[in-house]
């Protein structure tokens, strides 16, 4: 392969540092105008396999903006947990990725910064809130990238972009030293090329991320739904790939995804409001105008509501692992069900579809959250105007290595993963 | 069952916000009241409310994530 930035991560191991630091610094030099995936590019890198990281992963003496005008020039004193641990493996660092603001959003508008572009077409959204982590994995400028998830925000922009993201189970990988938005339902995953990379990466911010086979893995789906509600060339793709994993998945009924996004929400924003309080009591301007739109909601929230809601997440854990798994390794369903929307639809300038498009699109990751479960996001097929679709699997607590195996599995049958945006 | 635990209306969340030291960009209470409503309305639809014991606490939920491995 003549170009080395375009290596696995295993086989970038094996390639001396400075040469795929000057792969990846060429293409970020022809990519990064059209899809503005880097808020920094650092002059010079920590020598190793080059990453870069969501802006929110904090790194004593540099700036970690959040992707806000509020921190654009906040100087961390302390080093992420999950950044340490890729220094001590040896990984590089070329930068600081792009993002929604404060990890508040999930399409990838950034009125401070610009927003990120997806490179398989940038009029549409990368997904968020890990925008640039999902953009520049997918342009191969990095070898992978670490992302939030506390909504969707790994696996969202991991689908748009047509790359291999994991959410990992709440707790399972240190928060110490990351931004923080929902502590509830805040978790840390990579963002790379194939499950095996992410493997790799799991592996050193966790102490796990074997992807072994370990056994015949089982798939619970409920075809009927995404048959019904998902658009009909996801709905295809996501029934092939279901195929190709388990000729024999179980059919179930889908878990109550629409009481499980509700308490997602109320969680999410009540925490979210709570974690911003002193900024929007005393500088509520200098939010975006949806940031501040969605803090705002948060302060609704009776107590009682938010607290009553947390009550009810390890019955629904319980449920989740006894019922739609069952004798099931994992359940199977789309990432996002619907087309991709452009970025004009769901900017500052959407219409009155805009709440719609935006319900859609995480329709299908925040009720991961609420239970706190694992999830994959892969790649399984483009649509017919050459953007990636993704299936979702999702597995029970600290479940990781399987996932990854079955990840790998898929991606061993498949080549979708292997696609590169021209 | 009691399915809606709160009814918002924009003046009401103008006043809570308001206590909370809160600032509503203008026009934005209404928005704000209907989609509230909505949301605590689905979530107190919960067919699990009503099953769920006096003692479950949020504190329970490590735990369960541990015995669901």
């Amino acid at each position: 392969m003549s170009d080395p930035a375009l290596l696995s991560l295993a086989q970038a191991r094996e390639v001396a540092p400075r040469e795929l630091v000057q792969a990846c610094r060429a293409r970020i030099e022809r990519w990064q105008p059209r899809i503005n995936a880097f808020l920094e590019v650092v002059e010079n890198p920590r020598p190793g396999v080059p990453l870069a990281h969501k802006d929110m992963f904090y790194r004593a003496g540099r700036v970690a903006s959040c992707g806000s005008r509020i921190r654009r020039d906040w100087v961390a004193n302390e080093t992420s947990a999950a950044l340490e641990r890729l220094d001590a493996a040896g990984f590089g660092d070329l930068g600081r990725l792009n993002m929604s603001e404060f990890a508040y959003g999930p399409t990838g508008h950034n009125e401070h910064f610009g927003d990120c572009r997806n490179p398989w077409n940038p009029e549409y959204i990368t997904g968020g809130s890990s925008s640039g982590s999902g953009a520049a994995v997918a342009a191969r400028l990095v070898f992978g990238a670490l992302g939030s998830d506390t909504g969707g925000s790994v696996r969202l922009p991991a689908a748009a972009c047509g790359v291999t993201g994991l959410k990992t189970t709440w707790g399972r990988v240190s928060l110490r030293g990351a931004m923080p938005l929902s502590h509830s339902l805040d978790t840390i995953g990579p963002l790379a090329r194939s499950a095996e990379d992410c493997a790799i990466l799991l592996q050193t911010i966790a102490g796990d991320g074997d992807s072994r086979e370990k056994k015949e893995i089982r798939i619970a789906m409920s075809t009927e739904w995404i048959e019904r509600y998902a658009d009909p060339q996801v709905a295809a793709a996501v029934l092939a790939a279901a195929k190709a994993l388990d000729r024999n998945a179980l059919e179930v009924e889908p878990p109550d995804f629409e009481t499980l996004s509700a308490h997602c929400l109320v969680v999410m924003q009540a925490e979210a409001s709570a974690q911003h309080a002193q900024w929007m009591r005393e500088r509520p301007a200098d939010y975006s105008s949806a940031v501040r739109a969605r803090l705002e909601a948060g302060y609704a929230i009776p107590a009682a509501a938010y607290l009553e809601t947390l009550r009810l997440r390890a019955a629904w854990l319980e449920r989740f692992c006894a019922q739609t798994l069952g004798a099931a390794d994992l359940y199977l369903l789309p990432t996002i069900p619907v087309p991709l929307p452009t970025r004009e639809q769901t900017g500052p300038k959407g219409g009155a579809d805009m709440p719609r498009l935006l319900s859609d699109l995480t329709r299908l990751t925040r009720w991961v959250n609420y239970l706190g479960v694992p999830a994959l996001a892969l790649p399984c097929g483009f649509d017919a105007r050459g953007l990636p679709m993704s299936l979702q699997l999702v597995g029970r607590p600290f479940s990781e290595a399987l996932l990854l195996a079955a990840g790998r599995q898929y991606q061993r049958a498949t080549d979708w993963h292997q696609r590169l945006p021209a | 069952m009691v399915t809606v635990t709160i009814l918002w209306s924009a003046e009401a969340i103008e006043t809570a916000l308001a206590a909370q030291g809160i600032a509503l960009a203008s026009g934005r209470a209404e928005r704000i009241a209907r989609a509230q409503q909505a949301l605590l309305e689905a979530a107190a639809a919960d067919p699990l409310r009503a099953t769920l014991t006096f003692d479950a606490n949020p504190a329970g939920y490590p735990a369960a994530l541990e015995s669901c491995r």
